[in-house]
């Protein structure tokens, strides 16, 4: 039974020795000119104002975190409906226009309520 | 398959669950901690499920998993709002620190 | 597949009523809001007619997952009236206290759908459904006073220990399916019985299933978020979760306990029975030395949760246990139909005094009497029934569960009833105190007159006359309580 794994053990060998060789060579091979620019933290972007691991996260970010969580989950009850949704026919469809629907109330209430605003 | 491995792994994510909840003090680790539980029960479901009820034309073991993330997704979201506004009210999400009322 | 939407029409009133109220609070604004009140008030009486209609019907639908019987009729009835209750007594609280007024009566809505669901439920899938739908808004109205420190710290204590019951609860359902194969409560009923020796393991995920169901109904290892989370909770909440919420567990515990595990009922029986003496004990004992009202009254409530589980005490299993049974679920029934009449009736007036006053503290009802003759009379009638007084249907209810001992007597059982008894006359030295200071005691200078609004006293009225008729005559509704039996439905 175990040997049915070889397969994803070699994969998983490959890559290993994929990304560790081409680490080794790039850096072997490679030439080398820094200026400050080149090891800033982001070559293209702004520079960072302040220590950023310390910094605290304004709290919207975990709202629309918590507000896609919620529909995104519910989601998961049209997988299995997916799976015998031809069996279920039109009754099937009229059931899960009825579920989406009051998800949808929820979602224009959240609209609504001002819930996806940022400021 | 021998069931054994995959009810080993829930009862060892429940356990570690069991002991967050009971010794860890900060709310979130508490929550994430009963998240542990929640997918333990899960993996017990899906694997009763599909090694020893295969022939189960409802598939009723993954069906009632499915409604338990769902659940369990809408008790998250509601217990960091509470656990939010536990913060602001009082800047801390020690359990501990919720002490205003004792018996 | 065919669904019976007669059967589930309760349900589904009550959830078009909450998207309305959700709607509607999008609508209106400012002072406006309130009226979203009446509007939930229309669905609730709209939903008692469509459940009225289905007394003495049997339906079942959604495979065998769900059963409409004359019990869970009765229960829906119970769950309705008191959700009228604690819409007319929120009306002016929650307008007064400018809470978010759409939300809350959203989340009520749909915390007592769940409590519908409950005692319809065949399966374990649709149990668990039914008991997250009840808690999970009742998490967020506990702490709805977003900026009191109290309130979300009931809240958060609330919730941590609703979600640890109901994981360990899972965990035991797991279990359970593991072992019989099928979530149907018939089902795994038969093939626990078909189990000559009792596995140990079985017996351990049957005890963390009912372990989800005591948190509910706050038993007393798992009672310890009653108090702290009905005095920091907006008070209708406290009502709410103090007798809906209560009887929404009881209704799940004896759908799973007499239907699902009822082959071992003769090991949780004894448990239930020994838990049912704990936590009237402890609740009483508490709850003499409280000084706040709503503490006292989150005592009593856990005390009377004790009261209640003495009927599961007696269920056994084998030949003639069918008789023993059915008495115990009669006795249970009348109780809850019994303490949601007083204790909501309690909270009421409670509620209309802190309205007023903003005082909660047992001194401070000294003197309402002379305040306010309507909420005095009011209080006592209720305190004395909840101790269980002559005259009051307090006394027939902790009659009925005597009565259900009765039955077969056992001495497990007359042990049981000695408890009640010794409890009985404990808890009456507490009701008895606040009764003494409402009509003996002086009012102190400057509290003003009280003047609780229309739809508060209608209810305290109704809730008193209610006590006070069911009193004298409790045929009204053993009449109906006596007739019921579960369909098992398999």
């Amino acid at each position: 039974m175990l040997s049915e794994y070889l397969p994803v053990l070699l994969l998983f060998g490959l890559a290993v020795a994929f990304a560790v060789g081409s680490l080794v060579v790039s850096s072997l091979v490679g030439p080398r000119v820094p200026n400050p620019t080149k090891l800033a933290a982001y070559e293209s972007g702004n520079i960072p104002l302040a220590d950023v691991r310390n910094t605290r996260f304004s709290v919207k970010f975990y709202m629309v975190a918590m507000l896609f969580l919620i529909f995104d989950i519910e989601v998961v009850f049209i997988y299995p409906w997916a799976v015998v949704f031809r069996e279920l026919g039109w009754f099937g469809l009229g059931q899960m226009a009825l579920f989406i629907g009051i998800l949808g109330v929820a979602f224009v209430y959240e609209i609504g309520r001002g819930g996806l605003e940022w400021d | 398959m021998s069931p054994i491995g995959p009810l080993l792994l829930a009862t060892f994510l429940f356990c570690a669950g069991v002991y967050g909840v009971i010794a860890r003090r900060n709310a979130v680790l508490v929550l994430i901690s009963v998240e542990l539980m929640l997918n333990a029960v899960n993996i017990n479901l899906v694997t009763f499920q599909n090694l020893l009820y295969p022939g189960d034309p409802a598939v009723t073991g993954q069906m009632f998993a499915l409604f338990i993330i769902g659940v369990a997704a809408a008790e998250v979201g509601v217990g960091l709002a509470i656990v939010f506004n536990m913060f602001r009210n009082r800047a801390s999400v020690d359990v501990d620190d919720a002490d205003l009322m004792r018996w | 597949m065919q669904i019976d939407f007669i059967a589930i029409l309760p349900e589904i009133i009550l959830t078009v009523t909450a998207l309305l109220v959700l709607a509607a609070d999008l609508a209106l604004r400012g002072d406006a809001k309130q009226f979203v009140n009446p509007l939930a008030g229309l669905g609730t009486v709209a939903a008692i007619i469509a459940t009225v209609a289905l007394w003495g019907s049997e339906r079942v639908t959604f495979g065998t997952m769900y059963v409409v019987d004359d019990f869970a009729v009765l229960f829906k009835l119970l769950f309705l009236g008191t959700l009228l209750a604690i819409l007319a007594i929120s009306w002016r609280y929650i307008a007064e206290h400018r809470f978010f007024q759409g939300e809350y009566y959203f989340l009520l809505l749909t915390s007592f759908i769940g409590m519908l669901l409950m005692p319809s439920s065949r399966d374990l899938i649709m149990l668990f459904i039914a008991l997250e739908t009840v808690s999970v808004p009742a998490f967020v109205m506990v702490g709805m006073r977003k900026r009191d420190l109290y309130s979300s710290e009931s809240a958060l204590k609330f919730f941590l220990l609703g979600v640890l019951a109901a994981a360990l609860m899972l965990f035991g359902m797991s279990m359970v399916y593991g072992f019989a194969g099928t979530t149907d409560l018939v089902g795994i009923a038969a093939a626990i019985s078909g189990e000559t020796a009792s596995v140990p393991l079985l017996l351990g995920s049957v005890m963390l299933v009912l372990v989800g169901f005591g948190f509910k109904i706050s038993a007393v290892p798992f009672h310890f978020w009653a108090p702290d989370t009905y005095s920091g909770a907006p008070m209708p909440v406290a009502a709410m979760l103090a007798v809906a919420s209560k009887a929404a567990g009881f209704a799940g515990l004896v759908v799973v306990a007499f239907i699902a595990f009822e082959p071992v009922a003769d090991v949780w029986g004894p448990m239930l029975g020994v838990l049912a003496v704990l936590t009237m004990t402890v609740g009483n004992l508490i709850a003499l030395q409280q000084r706040d009202l709503i503490r006292l009254l989150a005592y009593s409530s856990v005390a009377q949760a004790g009261y209640i589980l003495i009927p599961f005490g007696l269920a056994r299993t084998g030949p003639g246990a069918a008789v023993v049974n059915a008495a115990a679920i009669e006795a249970v029934v009348f109780y809850l139909i019994a303490y949601a009449v007083m204790n909501v009736g309690a909270f009421a007036v409670a509620i209309a005094v802190e309205r007023r006053t903003g005082l909660r503290s047992i001194a401070d009802y000294a003197g309402l009497s002379g305040r306010s003759p309507l909420l005095a009379m009011g209080m006592t009638v209720f305190l004395l029934s909840l101790g269980g007084a002559p005259l009051t249907v307090g006394l027939w209810a902790k009659f009925a569960i005597l009565e259900a001992i009765a039955v077969d007597i056992t001495l497990f059982g007359i042990v049981l009833a000695g408890f009640l008894v010794v409890n009985s006359v404990i808890a009456f030295f507490y009701y008895l105190k606040v009764v003494r200071t409402v009509w003996m005691d002086e009012a102190p200078a400057g509290l003003p007159q009280l003047q609780p609004g229309f739809n508060l006293s209608a209810v305290v009225v109704v809730l008193m006359v209610g006590t006070l008729v069911l009193g004298v005559l409790p045929g009204l509704v053993t009449d109906f309580s006596s007739v019921i039996s579960i369909v098992a439905a398999g």
